[in-house]
């Protein structure tokens, strides 16, 4: 073995990254289903969207929370995206074997990839639109949805399609549920989360035209 | 069934002579009843072009060589009817694994590499006594060893995943559905550290990236993702609790 393999030989490594992976992934999708349920406080009305909201405030959670989950997620990037080829052959490689293969748990892979980095982005545009806005309460929250709704329902998608493939795969991958029906829990918990942001979404739309 | 002609696209290309790039070649055939892609491949051979190069030996799906990717997915051309496909049939060579021609790869090598770096054979420190009894196993532990140890070494698995496609030293599902083999063996008496060495590491059990391509084409419909579940958890329970010693620089 050459010498700088070994004076940096870590056995540890890739089992630790493989479960920091893991455990990112799972805390982002359950910070991502308590946040749309949070959100969706705003159906039963505007005072119990501004209690909750308020809730988080006077216990400071919003801000250590909002930091907090902002590291899991880059740690979870850089984790995750370990695995995406960076090189173009291996690009090349990749794109070829999903078409030739037409499997879809391949592609749902590739589509992964694509969806981490696109909520890295919108994510940490989503993040500094609160920020800027802060504090969190439902005459806000209609004003940024009433400018933003498309970037909403952008993220809302890509969102809850990364978190219920990423944990089918996490599922599978450490054997913890059968495959087919884990699939099936999985898409229907997205479907009810998906319908209580797009409902969510339309209050604060009605709202709007209030505020 | 009236009988349709059916339109073969063949890769061809022999590293023997680079000087002819690569390229798809077409062949007409009429389908017969109960014909295989293995069928058709040796009528090809035997009627149209005696120069197409593929593998085979035991035509009932034991062997198997004679692995392809057909219409896109890797399989056995010996257990593929052409009559649950298209009238239009690419045949290209498995990847990963090195090109002998056309259709033809070296898989032997691949797996004697993969037997070697996953140690595939018991290791005990029992004297063997030719004399006495063969030492009972329940059945029960029996049947689980056996369902691992289906596998035919045709490489399907690694030719459908994509990891491997890209990182030659990973040893994909067939490789650790073999080390699952012998940690459920009683007569192996490596400890989990042992194994560790063997799998630990993203060229193992951590590499995978779980997309079940392995499971979904494997001829043998051998479980892989169970078998590869089973050694992940193991190797991370091993991996959290290892102690590691760094060189004082």
């Amino acid at each position: 073995m050459l010498s700088q393999r070994i004076l940096t030989k870590n056995p540890k490594a890739d089992a630790y990254l493989d479960a920091i992976e893991m455990a990112t992934g799972i805390c982002l999708v359950s910070f991502l289903w308590a946040h749309m349920l949070f959100v969706s406080t705003i159906i039963l009305g505007p005072e119990v969207f501004n209690g909750l909201s308020e809730f988080f405030d006077i216990y400071l959670l919003s801000y250590i929370g909002v930091p907090a989950i902002a590291i899991i997620g880059l740690i979870h990037f850089v984790v995750a995206g370990r695995r995406i080829p960076t090189n173009i052959r291996d690009q090349k490689i990749i794109w070829q074997h999903a078409k030739q293969l037409r499997h879809t748990d391949t592609w749902t892979w590739i589509f992964q990839a694509i969806t981490g980095m696109a909520i890295l982005v919108l994510a940490a545009l989503h993040i500094w639109a609160i920020s800027t806005g802060w504090p969190i309460r439902a005459e806000s929250a209609a004003e940024r949805m009433q400018a933003f709704w498309w970037f909403y329902l952008i993220l809302l998608a890509l969102g809850e399609y990364h978190a219920s493939i990423g944990l089918y795969r996490v599922f599978v991958k450490w054997g913890w549920f059968p495959r087919k029906p884990i699939f099936f829990v999985l898409k229907v918990v997205t479907v009810i989360i998906v319908a209580l942001g797009l409902g969510a979404m339309w209050v604060f739309l009605q709202l709007g035209g209030a505020a | 069934m009236g009988n349709r002609t059916l339109t073969f696209k063949i890769f061809r290309y022999n590293p023997q002579k680079p000087e002819v790039k690569p390229y798809m070649q077409e062949y007409k055939l009429e389908e017969v009843s109960g014909m295989t892609i293995f069928v058709a491949l040796n009528k090809i051979r035997e009627e149209l072009d005696p120069s197409l190069m593929f593998d085979f030996v035991c035509r009932a799906a034991i062997c198997g060589s004679c692995a392809m990717v057909i219409n896109g997915r890797p399989t056995l051309a010996c257990k593929t009817l052409t009559k649950d496909l298209p009238a239009k049939i690419s045949l290209l060579p498995l990847p990963v694994f090195k090109l002998v021609g056309d259709l033809a790869v070296d898989t032997g090598t691949w797996f004697r590499d993969m037997a070697i770096k996953t140690e595939a054979w018991v290791h005990t420190t029992k004297e063997f006594d030719p004399t006495a009894l063969e030492e009972r196993m329940d059945n029960k532990t029996a049947q689980e060893i056996y369902e691992p140890d289906r596998c035919v070494e045709c490489g399907c698995c690694v030719a459908g995943c994509a990891t491997a496609n890209i990182r030659a030293d990973f040893l994909g599902a067939a490789g650790i559905n073999r080390v699952a083999r012998f940690m459920l063996d009683p007569r192996d008496e490596r400890s989990p550290e042992e194994y560790y060495e063997v799998v630990g590491a993203e060229e193992g059990a951590f590499g995978c990236m779980g997309l079940m391509a392995c499971d979904d084409n494997c001829p043998m419909e051998i479980p892989l993702q169970t078998q590869l579940s089973f050694v992940r958890r193991k190797m991370l329970a091993q991996g959290l609790k290892l102690k590691t010693e760094k060189v004082a620089l």
